[in-house]
């Protein structure tokens, strides 16, 4: 097999991504309510397992789940919400490869976990919550934002409640890509999509 | 279907023609300087100034209705934003505040991203991207991805419709995934693999170095608008300075 990243690859990639990230900004709008924010990186991994398992079956060569996280952050930070999730899309896009390059993309259990990890990238959106969060703070109050908005969510993301949010993040992605395999079993195979 | 297509043909276009890599700089400027500015000293006079570059492009490109669009949608955003005490402290000021905060943000950001995507080929994009020395494993699939979102809206609209009139309105989430998440992945994924194919006949995946006939350079209004982006980052950099220095 050759192993080296083709067009066909890079193709397959871009139609996954796009799904993914259409998905996923549309979930966003639930960020406009101020505790849906911790909330809204595990809601993201929950839905999206479905895309996510189904490009698996693509998927056979080491880079392009990285590639995936790298590109979803980009866009994340085009569409105005933050550059943060470009590294962190790279650092658990990484992981998550190493994970499923372990059951070589075809074992259930390592895809899974890979996408598990994988879906903790949506957490760096929470970075300037947790760790700038007086600048963030004063970019809302002075923004035009509510004020109450800044407060609000600071309220609901004392520094304690990080560990759990990724936590739920992680959970959720594992649950995700449980519900997509159901629905890939239910669907997808029928299709003829597989 | 010509007019669903997001990235344009070279073939209908008509005005100045600017290279991608400034239409990306300037998206890139102004979604970081827009978003992440407020409307306090030097940037409430400059930052509507800033705003104003992507309508005058869209002029000069001959997009004059979706300039038109948002420029009345702009300076009726910034207006209600600046005087939006006048609604009152109570739920009305509040929905006035947000609003046309959300448009003064979001605006110039969606109409530039616009701008790249209407007035750049593929080929344009790809050969301004080789450029750059940006490798393939970023190109294609970004330029897939530009190509793509059009589709996945028109299909998302579709299977709606088809919803609608099979009478089925999801209730809870689990079967949104189902009726709308699962049509939208599967139309998706067929019409990506026919792109595939037609990408791969086209020698995209030939090892040979591709050569592009697109005329990428940078000309007078290039060089203008990279100039006055920069002065606006410097500005942004030392805005204090600036500010202290003229007693503001």
């Amino acid at each position: 097999m050759n192993s080296k990243i083709g067009a066909k690859d890079l193709i397959t990639l871009g139609i996954f991504t796009v799904i993914y990230f259409v998905i996923g900004a549309a979930l966003s709008l639930l960020v406009s309510i101020p505790v849906m924010v911790p909330f809204f990186p595990a809601i993201w991994a929950l839905i999206n397992g479905t895309v996510f398992m189904l490009y698996t079956t693509k998927v056979e060569k080491f880079g392009l789940v990285t590639l995936m996280g790298v590109l979803t952050g980009l866009l994340v930070g085009l569409t105005g919400m933050g550059f943060w999730c470009a590294p962190t899309g790279l650092a658990f896009g990484l992981l998550g490869d190493f994970i499923m390059k372990k059951g070589n993309y075809k074992s259930f259990k390592h895809n899974l976990i890979g996408y598990a990890i994988f879906s903790i990238w949506t957490s760096g959106s929470l970075i300037p919550w947790y760790f700038f969060a007086q600048d963030t703070l004063a970019k809302y109050t002075q923004g035009g934002y509510s004020a109450d908005y800044g407060t609000q969510v600071l309220a609901y993301t004392p520094w304690w409640s990080l560990l759990l949010f990724v936590g739920l993040n992680f959970i959720c992605g594992l649950l995700g890509a449980l519900i997509g395999k159901r629905i890939m079993k239910k669907h997808f195979e029928k299709a003829g999509i597989l | 279907m010509p007019a669903s297509e997001l990235l344009a043909s070279p073939s209908n276009r008509k005005g100045i023609r600017f290279d991608p890599r400034t239409k990306l700089f300037l998206l890139i400027t102004l979604c970081t300087l827009i978003l992440s500015t407020d409307n306090s000293g030097l940037m409430l006079y400059l930052k509507p100034l800033l705003a104003l570059i992507p309508f005058v492009l869209l002029l000069l490109s001959a997009k004059y209705w979706a300039g038109f669009l948002y420029f009345v949608l702009y300076v009726l955003g910034f207006v209600l934003e600046l005087s939006w005490g006048a609604f009152g402290n109570g739920v009305s000021g509040f929905i006035v505040l947000m609003v046309s905060a959300i448009i003064t943000r979001f605006t110039p950001c969606v109409i530039a991203a616009f701008f790249l995507m209407t007035t750049t080929s593929v080929s344009e994009f790809i050969g301004s991207m080789k450029k750059m020395h940006i490798t393939d494993k970023i190109t294609i699939p970004l330029s897939v991805v530009f190509r793509f979102f059009p589709t996945v809206k028109e299909d998302a609209g579709a299977i709606n419709d088809a919803m609608k009139m099979r009478g089925i309105t999801p209730k809870n989430p689990m079967l949104m995934l189902e009726y709308r998440v699962v049509p939208l992945i599967i139309s998706t994924v067929k019409a990506g693999e026919d792109l595939s194919c037609s990408a791969l006949t086209r020698g995209l995946g030939a090892p040979q170095k591709r050569t592009n006939m697109c005329d990428i350079g940078f000309h007078l209004w290039d060089w203008l608008i990279f100039g006055i982006c920069f002065c606006y980052i410097l500005i942004f950099c030392f805005q204090n300075q600036i500010c202290s220095l003229l007693n503001l």
